[in-house]
């Protein structure tokens, strides 16, 4: 046995251990992406690093042995910023979405590659169930939104950007999530209420609305205060060309209130009320349209625009009171306070759970510029080609089916298919990285390799890291994976440009599964 | 191209591998041997290697993807390879890389010229930094080379070509010699035309029938006066002459020698009268570069100099293994096996203090006694040839003139560490050396210096040959192993050091050839007087490859400790040309630039260090004030960056980072902050990469930062001070125009307009800087600012 101290703390393993195995074994967990226990050590992501306080240097812990006496820090700032450095060197050199364009230019966050492939196969029923995680109201809003995720369609550099905003409307409309399981989403929410947590949403417009139905929908019962006779506020203001929209608006808003929400019509909440409020409620969310007079004299700190807030948490200078939507700054933007809606959910739960208030959970996402021409080819390899459909009943009345599955097939994939189990984006996430910080002068130039039935290659996601290759000599594949050419423009490759199918006739999947990234990864 | 369609036949394929083995191992060699066939390395070759051995797919292609050296696309029938090591870099390859660009007509991505006759390509080094800057055209060699002259370059190559003439060396008897005339066969001298010299010589001698000896000698060192006949009368005093030419040798023959007989010498006279008559030059020319070396310029060259690991320069045949004994050769070895146990040689080493002279200084005593230790039935020893600093040659000109010396200390090594077994790791892009090392292997093997029982000692050991097929990484021990290993060039991590796991898991001791050289010299000489030469912390000598900027370029080996001042100012007679020294680059890409303010910094590992430089491998590249510092390190990263085996994420994204910065700052994009990001990245690449390549690639940076900072800080602000970063500068013709019209016939963009007897005027829009106006402007009219 070797003894020697992780973080100060005296450990004993057996010879041949790796400073990583020993850390684990004092409970101390290290970064790794080039590792892979199947295989040998091969040292090449450098995420892995931990420092030796005697002699200061740098060391892979994966592959360095553990030494007697040796003593390793595993992570003060100096190993924190080297690990840091590391990852946003990879990211410098990582052509790839993480999330697509669209959904991170939607203000409410809202998975929409995923709802189009679902519709483009035709599970209008399933896309409905994604559409509604992140937006309540996809019918209402498929008639009036400003579509802010069109403008950042990648498909738009090509063409004409997907028809996002019809295709959620067809969600909408179509969709029955009775269909999808036996309950509906909102129904489920009932028999969740915590204890007897009560949340005040005042303002029963698109924002207070979202905010009361995501609450609701995590368990705590909201009582919405409205000061006019209905809920709705400007959503019944909106010009639609439509003569359906007002059923539609009657039965979006319906659903809502239908998850146990208690509506109070009528109810204009000045000083005392508001008072009377923070006594009888556990947390308070403001979302009353305008700032009134009325509410700069609630003690609430405000500024020219409207309420003063933490941009991340939503939260006001009185811990318990959150404002969302265009009382803090008017947008008058639907989607932006059905956003809003969505994310004080998250930050009231964390405030009410005792929890510190961080706010709706953002994850990293690796970003690259505007597709550029030589691109094109490689993204529309996975869809429909043709020009963005118009509805043949007209713009008012929507897709029909034929229609929908087209133009959702239009659709790039733009969002990666590791997104939850990618290494790099879950390190790059904990570790703070900005990709930007040493960015090159260009991105490489993505392509994507289509050809196995099994997996996708996307090379510019590569870091390089070598389980591929170490795996294929490994199960012996005729023609393994390996590595091309050196320095900054070293590649991983098939011998003599085989195609993938005859490189991994075996290992497809395997292989696919031990990327640490989204450059191989199941189709 | 035609070439395209080359029919591959399994036989030749078959007796390729049957010649060299079906093993993993055998990769490089048959790649080697495909390339040597075929011009490059064809799909269906690789495939049949495939078939035919236990070399995968996986394997062959991502070994012919490493190194430099192997081709994956058909080339031209002649290949152009234009030199970018530092000290051509420093005078000016990249011009001449794009003159050659444009007299091809190569368009973007395109090195094969429309015909297919030139593929050109940029090489690191040919070794030949006096000379720069260089340009080969196949086997034929051709310095200094201009901008505006590349087209003549390719018109010389066409008339050239043909075979050449077969060697009629004359055979003399000993006895009734005359003297002795000693050619340099150096590469540098080869370079330099010293080929034709020696047709010369042979043609005077064996015309006027003199006894002469005619000696081919290693490379003597004074590379800046290439090429170098030395005549040695008999009982007279040497007179060396430098850059001779072909059409000087008969005289200078004459000079020194009368031929045998009355009748000869008149009909000799009166040829050499009416020749006279006809060329009109006597002795001028001649007399001009006739060296004296009791003359100061030459004295003060070799003067500083101690020779260990260079003894006999000049004067030696580097295959003639009756001369190296006669000198004392074997004897250092003749001694070991009789006097000392394996033990005992250590402890002699160890004394003497050498450390290893590869670039990291480490000890060698404790080296071998590492390997020595191991309790193992089989270890190996390396000598590391692969010199792949791009402004050093000194292990080329070593492994090239002497071969016996580098042999000897091996076996020595062998014996100390009890291995049984040794490899000559050499670059392919040194053939001479590669065919030296082969021969003189030859020779020792008939004389029973290397194989069964050497010297009747009971000791059997044999070496083989390796040849590197182009990659910097290799120097670096574990992958040097790799690569003889049949892998890439992947370093990886130590420990385990190779004197534990080496060569097939072996214990192995790898050290450079220049260490090798100096062992015979501690046996012989004894370990305190190596001891006494040098400075506190370093022993003994070493060999540096002086160029750049300096006077006199050359090869030089000075004992540890002296200044940089004293190798730049006395030895290499300053900086040429008038203009003012700079600063030196030591230590190649792994070194960094010392100011000249700096000059009285010894040559060790401390100081050195203490300034930011190493020792290195011994590349040692004078800069004037006409150099820009972040063009020099941006030199450096590009150089890096490419080397770099492209495994761990510092040294592989990392350097590209910091060229992508200094791109910028060279191309006048700076931006705020991008000194303290370089910093910053040079730091991290410094400790986060994993092996000595990544480690030591922001040196460059560091040390130009560190000593030129301001000239960072105008580069941020748009300006080149040296006047060398071609998007910073501008050229313009000054008054001192004489209307000659020269630089708008040598314009290649038709930026002058022709106007005899007028000021000519560059038109800012259309010049591409290639700098052919100033070089061929015969009144210095064209300023660049």
């Amino acid at each position: 046995m070797i003894s020697l101290k992780i973080d100060g703390e005296n450990i004993k393993v057996p010879e041949g251990s790796t400073l990583l195995q020993a850390a684990e074994k004092a409970g101390v967990e290290i970064p790794v992406m080039c590792y892979d226990d199947r295989l040998d050590h091969f040292a090449s992501c450098m995420v892995c690093m931990v420092k030796s306080r005697d002699s200061g240097q740098m060391l892979a812990s994966c592959s360095v042995k553990a030494e007697e006496g040796m003593d390793i820090i595993t992570g003060d700032e100096e190993v924190f910023e080297a690990r840091k450095a590391s990852l946003e060197l990879l990211l410098s050199d990582h052509t790839g979405d993480c999330q697509a364009p669209c959904q991170l230019a939607c203000p409410a966050h809202m998975n929409i590659p995923l709802m189009n492939r679902l519709l483009g196969e035709g599970k209008v029923d399933e896309a409905l169930q994604v559409v509604q995680q992140d937006i309540p109201i996809p019918s209402i809003l498929g008639r009036i939104c400003h579509a802010p995720c069109e403008g950042a369609c990648r498909r738009k550099t090509i063409d004409e950007p997907v028809s996002i905003c019809l295709l959620k409307r067809y969600a909408g409309d179509i969709g029955n999530l009775q269909h999808v399981s036996a309950k509906t989403v909102n129904q489920q929410a009932l028999k969740k209420v915590i204890g007897n947590k009560k949340v005040a949403v005042i303002g029963a417009g698109p924002a207070g609305l979202s905010a009361a139905c995501y609450l609701q929908r995590a368990g705590y019962q909201c009582i919405l205060y409205e000061k006019s006779d209905r809920a709705g506020g400007l959503l019944h203001l909106a010009e639609v060309m439509d003569d359906s929209y007002p059923e539609v608006l009657d039965r979006e808003i319906s659903q809502i209130l239908d998850t146990g929400i208690e509506l109070k019509t009528n109810m204009a909440v000045d000083k005392d009320l508001f008072e009377k409020l923070l006594g009888s409620s556990d947390a308070i969310v403001v979302a009353t349209g305008e700032i009134e007079n009325g509410i700069r004299s609630w003690n609430i700190e405000s500024g020219k625009n409207g309420i003063t807030i933490d941009k991340s948490t939503y939260q006001t200078s009185h811990p318990p009171v959150f404002a969302i939507g265009n009382v803090v700054r008017s947008v008058k933007s639907a989607v932006r306070s059905v956003g809003h809606g969505k994310e004080v959910a998250a930050s009231v739960h964390q405030y009410l759970s005792g929890e510190a208030v961080k706010g709706y959970p953002k994850m990293f996402n690796s970003r690259f510029g505007k597709l550029r021409e030589e691109e094109f080819g490689e993204y529309l390899k996975e869809s429909h080609p043709g020009k963005r459909m118009e509805p043949v009943a007209g713009q008012g009345k929507g897709f029909d089916h034929t229609e929908m599955q087209e133009e959702a097939g239009r659709c790039l994939h733009c969002d990666c298919r590791d997104l939850h189990t990618c290494k790099l984006r879950i390190h790059a996430d904990r570790y703070a990285a900005n990709q930007r910080r040493y960015k090159g002068d260009a991105f490489k130039p993505v392509t994507k390799v289509f050809v196995h039935d099994a997996i996708i290659y996307e090379p510019q996601k590569c870091i390089k890291c070598g389980i591929c290759v170490r795996l294929t000599a490994l199960h012996k594949e005729k023609y393994g994976f390996t590595f091309i050419g050196r320095g900054f423009d070293v590649r991983i490759g098939i011998p003599f440009d085989e195609s993938l199918e005859a490189d991994l006739s075996e290992t497809a999947k395997e292989v696919a599964m031990a990327c640490p990234t989204g450059a191989l990864a199941l189709k | 191209m035609s070439k395209n369609e080359i029919d591959i036949h399994t036989e030749d394929i078959a007796s390729i591998v049957a010649g060299l083995g079906t093993e993993k191992r055998s990769v490089i060699p048959i790649l080697q041997a495909i390339q040597e066939k075929y011009n490059y390395l064809p799909e269906d070759a690789l495939r049949s290697v495939c078939e035919m051995t236990d070399i995968t797919t996986q394997q062959i292609l991502g070994v012919a993807s490493f190194y430099s050296q192997f081709r994956l696309e058909p080339v031209g029938e002649h290949m152009v390879k234009v030199c970018v090591g530092t000290a051509c870099h420093v005078k000016g390859s990249a011009l001449v890389y794009d003159a050659l660009r444009r007299e091809l007509k190569l368009g973007d991505d395109v090195h094969t010229d429309s015909a297919g006759k030139y593929t050109l390509e940029k090489v690191n080094c040919l070794g030949c930094c006096t000379l720069a800057p260089v340009v080969q055209v196949d086997n034929i060699t051709y310095g200094h080379v201009a901008s505006d002259k590349v087209g003549d370059i390719l018109h010389d190559f066409e008339n050239s070509k043909g075979p050449t003439g077969k060697s009629r060396i004359r055979s003399m008897d000993r006895k009734e010699i005359d003297g002795e005339i000693r050619i340099g066969l150096g590469s540098c001298c080869v370079a330099s035309g010293s080929d034709k010299i020696r047709q010369a010589v042979e043609e005077t001698v064996q015309k006027r029938g003199l006894h002469v000896n005619l000696k081919h000698v290693g490379c003597v060192g004074m590379c800046h006066q290439v090429p170098l006949v030395e005549i040695v009368p008999a009982q007279k005093e040497p007179t060396l002459y430098a850059k001779v030419s072909p059409d000087k040798v008969k005289s200078i023959i004459n000079k020194h020698f009368s031929p045998p007989g009355l009748l000869k010498r008149i009909r000799n006279k009166l040829t050499d009268t009416i020749e006279n008559i006809q060329n009109d030059g006597q002795w001028e020319g001649i007399e001009r570069y006739h060296l004296d070396v009791r003359e100061k310029q030459v004295s003060s060259f070799l003067g500083h100099q101690v020779l260990i690991a260079t003894e006999f320069r000049g004067i030696i045949n580097p295959l003639d293994i009756d001369e190296y004994i006669h000198r004392g050769g074997f004897s250092a070895l003749g001694n070991v096996f009789r006097n000392l146990s394996p033990d005992e040689l250590i402890r002699s080493i160890k004394k003497s203090g050498i450390r290893g002279r590869g670039g990291a200084c480490f000890p060698t005593g404790e080296k071998w006694e590492a390997v020595a230790r191991q309790d193992a039935p089989t270890k190996y020893i390396i000598c590391n040839g692969d010199e792949g600093d791009p402004g050093a040659f000194m292990d080329r000109m070593l492994l090239e003139s002497y071969p016996y010396r580098i042999i000897e200390g091996m076996i020595m090594a062998a014996y100390a560490v009890g291995a049984s077994l040794g490899y000559f790791y050499i670059r392919a892009e040194y053939p001479l050396a590669v065919s030296r090392i082969r021969q003189a292997l030859q020779v020792c093997r008939e004389k029973a210096y290397l194989g069964q029982n050497i010297m009747k000692s009971g000791f059997s050991f044999d070496l083989n040959l390796f040849e590197g097929a182009g990659a910097f990484v290799c120097g670096e021990e574990t992958a040097l192993i790799a690569s003889i290993e049949g892998n890439r060039g992947f370093p990886r991590l130590r420990p385990p050091y190779p004197a534990e796991k080496g060569l097939w898991g072996h214990p192995t001791l790898v050290n450079n050839a220049e260490t090798f050289a100096q062992i015979a010299y501690i046996i012989r000489n004894g370990s305190d007087k190596y001891n006494a030469i040098g400075s506190a912390t370093c022993k003994g000598t070493k060999v540096f490859a002086l160029a750049g900027k300096v006077a006199r370029g050359g090869l030089i080996e000075v004992p540890m400790g002296i200044s940089i001042r004293k190798i730049v100012e006395e030895i290499g007679g300053g900086v040429a040309g008038g203009r003012a020294f700079k600063a030196v680059q030591i230590g190649g890409p792994s070194g960094g630039c010392v100011p000249a303010s700096m000059a009285d910094t010894a040559i060790d590992l401390e100081s050195l260090s203490a300034a930011g430089a190493m020792i290195g491998s011994g590349g040692m590249v004078v800069l004037d004030e006409t150099d820009c510092m972040v063009d020099i390190a941006k030199y450096f990263l590009s150089f890096t960056q490419k080397e770099s085996c492209g495994k761990c994420t510092f040294c592989r994204i990392g350097t590209r980072r910091m060229l992508d910065i200094l791109e910028r700052l060279c191309s006048g994009k700076g931006e705020k902050g991008d000194l303290d990001k370089l910093e910053e990245l040079a730091g991290l690449t410094r400790k986060g990469s994993l092996c000595g390549l990544g480690r030591t690639a922001p040196n460059p940076v560091l040390t130009t930062l560190r000593y030129f900072r301001e000239e960072y800080e105008a580069h941020l602000e748009g300006r080149c001070p040296a006047g060398r970063c071609q998007e910073l500068i501008s050229y313009s013709i000054n008054d001192e125009c004489i209307g000659c019209t020269l630089c708008s016939q040598s314009c290649p963009a038709d930026a002058i307009q022709f106007r005899p007897h007028e000021k000519h005027e560059i038109q800012q829009d259309k010049c591409i800087k290639c700098d052919s106006c100033r070089q061929v402007c015969p009144a210095g009219a064209v300023s660049v600012q």
